[in-house]
């Protein structure tokens, strides 16, 4: 449903997007039933004539139901929904499918430093691929990312991944995506980092095979080893 | 029917009134003002610059210059190198800029401010660097005041600013084959052998008639 207004471009936008919903209808649901039980209330218990205001201490058993039936069923949805969200987060963030290929991925104000391995497709080696706001991956391929920020907070957005994940100077932090759409598509940086925050976008690349290495193929080749 | 268009035609006109009052060179320098607000935020009110923010002195530069660095920023013949790191700040911030009036507006405006004063914060030996600047008269002039028939911008700007930039041009992250005045500096850098020969020149430029 999700992905009418926004298209889910990898591996787990779905489960998000599912986790999203279910929050979505069960938090839904209670809101408009607590909505109509309080206008039922109003209307029922609303000033009339020879009818005195009374204070509800709830103390009443029948009164407190009202309570604590309800209390019950929520913390029974919670159950569903924190089920559900564990299950998302450990494959998400705490866990690390083999890669095919690693990108470096760094923040500074108020651009994006994406280093690509070359045709070798490794790291740190002559062919690196350095490019500004300009993220290349192939679709179907599973990627590590090494996360850094160069100056301040910035946090790595990829909307159509459903992936945001924070850039702390000084820490390298790592995670995975594998694409699953090819297109062209935003990145952005989700973490107020000064003035030219809202400027800080870049884009994404996901390619075939094929396209993915006709690019790499016509990059001069730029090896950043000290921009981490 | 007749007396609500009568008012919408009245209010138009009354609408076009400011607009038609400020047309010309004084429109544009106002415009300029306007749009410098964003550019104070890091050079400061005045253009002085701010060494904390990488932000270099930029009052009373040329709006050639000024106008012609903008645009390299927005089309990433400049501030496109992943370790140019105020260059990558300067990249987002020209492209606030969305039209060629509004570019020369911002550029004429920067041109009216005061040349912020010369402040050392090098440790260059000026003698030394007096030889080393021969080269650069040729563009720059004996007096370090530039050429635009050459675009070769004054050189009197914050001195750790300079120190960047040569550096910059030294190791090509400016000065890219698409720049064709830019990479006509990329020599004159490498004549500079170390850092200490940078600072010796760039302290005799301080020592130069503004």
């Amino acid at each position: 449903m999700i992905e009418r207004y926004l298209v889910a471009a990898s591996s787990y936008a779905q489960d998000i997007d599912n986790l999203i919903l279910l929050i979505a209808v069960l938090v839904g649901f209670w809101l408009v039933l607590c909505e109509v039980v309080f206008f039922y209330f109003i209307w029922r218990f609303r000033a009339r004539d020879g009818h005195k205001a009374e204070y509800v201490s709830g103390e009443n058993k029948a009164h407190k139901r009202w309570i604590t039936i309800p209390h019950l069923l929520v913390l029974v949805c919670d159950v569903f929904i924190i089920y559900g969200a564990v299950r998302v987060w450990v494959n998400v963030k705490q866990t690390l499918p083999p890669p095919d290929a690693t990108v470096r991925v760094i923040g500074q104000q108020w651009a994006w430093t994406f280093v690509h391995p070359g045709a070798d497709g490794k790291l740190d080696t002559a062919d690196d691929i350095a490019k500004i706001d300009e993220l290349h991956v192939e679709v179907g391929k599973t990627y590590h990312y090494e996360l850094s920020a160069r100056d301040v907070l910035h946090s790595f957005s990829v909307p159509v991944f459903r992936l945001k994940q924070d850039a702390v100077p000084g820490r390298i932090i790592r995670g995975w995506f594998e694409p699953t759409k090819t297109g062209e598509y935003s990145v952005q940086c989700a973490e107020i980092c000064g003035m030219g925050h809202g400027l800080m976008g870049a884009r994404i690349m996901i390619e075939t095979p094929g396209e993915h290495a006709a690019w790499v193929a016509g990059q001069k080749p730029l090896s950043l080893a000290s921009a981490r | 029917m007749r007396l609500p268009r009568l008012l919408f035609i009245a209010l138009l006109l009354v609408c076009a009134i400011p607009v038609a009052g400020i047309s010309g060179p004084d429109a544009d320098l106002a415009r300029g003002e306007a749009l410098f607000n964003t550019c104070a935020a890091c050079h400061g009110d005045q253009g002085q610059g701010d060494a904390l923010l990488l932000a270099p002195g930029i009052g009373g530069l040329s709006p050639w210059y000024v106008e012609a660095q903008i645009r390299k920023f927005q089309t990433g013949v400049r501030g496109a190198h992943p370790n140019d790191i105020a260059g990558l700040r300067m990249r987002p911030m020209s492209r606030l800029l969305r039209t060629d009036t509004d570019t020369k507006a911002v550029a004429a405006y920067i041109g009216t401010l005061p040349e912020p004063p010369t402040r050392v914060t090098l440790d260059g030996d000026a003698a030394r660097g007096a030889p080393l600047y021969a080269p650069c008269i040729a563009c720059h002039g004996i007096d370090g005041k530039g050429n635009p028939a050459l675009q070769a911008p004054s050189l009197h700007s914050s001195d750790w600013y300079q120190l960047t930039q040569l550096k910059n041009f030294k190791a090509g992250i400016r000065g890219r084959a698409d720049d064709p005045f830019g990479v006509m500096m990329r020599p004159m850098a490498m004549m500079l052998v170390d850092e200490q020969a940078m600072k010796d020149v760039i302290a005799h430029v301080q020592t130069l008639g503004r």
